[in-house]
């Protein structure tokens, strides 16, 4: 009797999402269509039909090696991320209560500045006469300045660093949720520290630090200022390519191809994301 | 000039849109609108022209709304029938894709007062350059005891490392390119001399910048001493104290047209041609010559005086014989491959 006077709630929940589903497919879906439609002209004036533009990238290996570049520094700064970014969360956890507010703020301080001030922050410290150079200068080490702006190396450091916070919080949130009790009890059970941090720890938190790959995957992919600003004009990456081919030439079909290869290639990246996460909850419930 | 993704957004989606809706269009009287650039332009023009227009013109509504090129286009072309600009702002690149695409509207020169009085290259029937920009030899005075006095100067050895250039995104980079081949016999057609000349220059390059603004940040962090630099933004960084220089080399300056277009389908037409005019006015010129905009004149009548007479040309006659414009309707021919080149091959 009392389940039937009920209100049904999950039509009031689907109701709730209707303004965001229409805000979703104006702003959204509806530019990607139109993004679709210019991607499928031949041309730059726009005049004939075709897939081109597709064949174009897809059959140059330049082009495909200006992608696999572009996903291969995700990866690289997602792994820098993570092996910094979880001693700093463990950290957090285990910090007292105003420590811990002092970590948080630490952690979310470069989110209260601009990305093109932190990155030009990064301009100042990898220079030829910037905070690196100049101290291993005084210390002895080098006696001409290295070469660390405009280099692949110092451009994944700074993406690195603009990116943390977006792994540093998903893995606060995983970690906040791990039992304290557990890794008591694998210590009695007589567990090393590290045996339990891998075979504990490391499970329980595997959806945070898979959340956490993901968002600063997918925006130091993106990440267009920090790419020409730290990378400089001579290496080539997705964002820079899509910029040169619609803003220097006004090759707008070209653009919006590899705009649409671009995304379909990020979305295989996430979905493989997904099913690490799939696989790791079935991991952690076995 | 900053860009973003929003921007490039915008661009594509209103490309798509005029497609998708070709009858999208709002008919409505409006004031008249000039898109003029970002940062240092907006500022002179917000401060000089703007000011100067409404005086002669009964205080008439204007408003300025910056933006690079490529938005100016995609605005434009997203609108045709009912344009929501009316006056473009261009390098030359971007200027003869727009009059390509068929959005100019030819000047009315007869009904100009200072057409007539521009120097001949300045006279461009499309649209007038009310201003140059200028490229030559930057340097930090404080690393490079020799003020350089040509091109060739950067191939020097003793740069090893120091030479900052950007890539052929912006149109001080392609200009450079086309500068460099044709001292080593190219010409706008033909640059494989200049591609020759920068992998000789490889030792030396210690960065190319995307874009000119990222090039200029370069001198101020002593990452590169020596390299090609545009006046205007070389003047706006010596003001704030960076120890940079800049000297037009022997060779001749590499010089562009800014030229400003009517919008064609234009509500204002009559408004926006008195609006080009009054850029062409001495009195317009003369404000915007002196510190700090120090923008290259182009009518006869102005008398060049302070830094760019120091610099560039202490007359009219005398920028006649530095200043060498370049063949930009060549250039955009071939600059698509001249680009991909690059990507591929030039590598530090």
């Amino acid at each position: 009797m009392a389940t039937a006077t009920r209100p049904n709630t999950t039509t009031y929940e689907l109701k709730l999402a209707l303004p965001l589903a229409l805000f979703f497919c104006a702003f959204f879906l509806a530019p990607l269509a139109i993004l679709f439609f210019v991607s499928l002209h031949t041309d730059p004036s726009m005049s004939k039909m075709g897939v081109a533009q597709y064949w174009k990238f897809l059959s140059d290996p330049f082009s495909i090696g200006v992608l696999l570049r572009t996903l291969w520094i995700g990866v690289e700064v997602s792994v820098l991320c993570l092996l910094l970014g979880l001693p700093m969360a463990w950290i957090y956890m285990r910090a007292s209560g105003w420590m811990q507010s002092v970590l948080m703020l630490v952690v979310l301080l470069p989110l209260l500045t601009s990305v093109v001030v932190r990155t030009f922050a990064w301009i100042v410290i990898l220079g030829r006469q910037g905070i690196v150079n100049s101290t291993l200068f005084a210390l002895g080490f080098i006696e001409t300045p290295l070469r660390l702006l405009y280099t692949e190396s110092g451009m994944i450091v700074a993406l690195a660093q603009v990116q943390m916070p977006l792994m540093v919080l998903p893995l606060v949130t995983a970690l906040s949720r791990l039992d304290p009790n557990l890794l008591d009890a694998s210590a009695a059970l007589g567990a090393g520290q590290w045996r339990t941090f891998s075979k504990v720890v490391l499970p329980l938190t595997l959806p945070g630090i898979i959340a956490g790959c993901l968002l600063t995957y997918a925006a130091s992919i993106t990440a267009f200022i920090t790419q020409t600003l730290v990378g400089g004009g001579q290496m080539l990456f997705m964002p820079m390519y899509i910029y040169q081919q619609s803003s220097t030439l006004n090759n707008w079909p070209f653009a919006a191809a590899i705009s649409i290869i671009f995304l379909c290639a990020v979305l295989a990246v996430v979905s493989l994301f997904n099913a690490l996460g799939r696989l790791s909850s079935g991991y952690t419930h076995s | 000039m900053s860009f973003n993704r929003r921007t490039l957004l915008t661009a594509s989606l209103t490309m798509g849109a005029m497609h998708a809706f070709p009858g999208l269009s709002y008919a409505q009287a409006r004031r008249l609108v000039f898109a003029t650039f970002t940062g240092s332009w907006e500022e002179a023009h917000k401060d000089v022209l703007v000011p100067a227009f409404r005086k002669a013109n009964a205080d008439a509504e204007i408003t300025l709304d910056p933006m690079l090129s490529v938005d100016q286009i995609a605005k434009v072309k997203a609108a045709l029938t009912n344009p929501p600009i009316d006056v473009m702002l261009h390098d030359p690149g971007p200027a003869l894709v727009a009059i390509d695409q068929g959005l100019v509207e030819p000047f009315p020169i007869a009904k100009s007062a200072h057409y007539k009085d521009l120097i001949p290259d300045a006279q461009v029937e499309t649209g007038p350059a009310p201003f140059f920009q200028v490229v030559g030899i930057t340097y930090n005075p404080e690393k490079v005891k020799t003020p350089p006095t040509s091109w060739e100067d950067i191939w020097k050895p003793e740069f090893k490392g120091r030479v900052g250039i950007t890539n052929l995104n912006s149109t001080l980079g392609t200009g450079w390119l086309v500068e460099i081949a044709r001292m080593r016999g190219g010409s706008e057609a033909n640059v494989d001399a200049g591609f020759k000349a920068i992998e000789d220059l490889r030792p030396n390059l210690g960065a190319v910048a995307s874009n000119p603004g990222a090039l200029a940040t370069l001198y101020q962090q002593g990452q590169v001493d020596i390299g090609p630099g545009n006046f205007n933004a070389i003047q706006i960084l010596k003001a704030r104290g960076v120890p940079v220089e800049f000297v037009a080399p022997k060779e001749g300056a590499i010089a562009f047209k800014t030229t400003m277009h009517i919008v064609k389908n234009s509500p204002n037409i009559e408004m926006a041609t008195k609006l080009i005019d009054a850029a062409l006015s001495p009195e317009v010129q003369t404000k915007l010559m002196e510190s700090p905009y120090l923008i290259v004149p182009t009518n006869t009548k102005v008398k060049m005086s302070g830094e760019i007479a120091k610099v560039l040309a202490k007359d009219h006659a005398d920028m006649k014989a530095k200043f060498k414009f370049q063949d930009w309707k060549k250039i955009n021919e071939q600059r698509a491959g001249w680009i991909e080149k690059f990507n591929r091959d030039i590598k530090i």
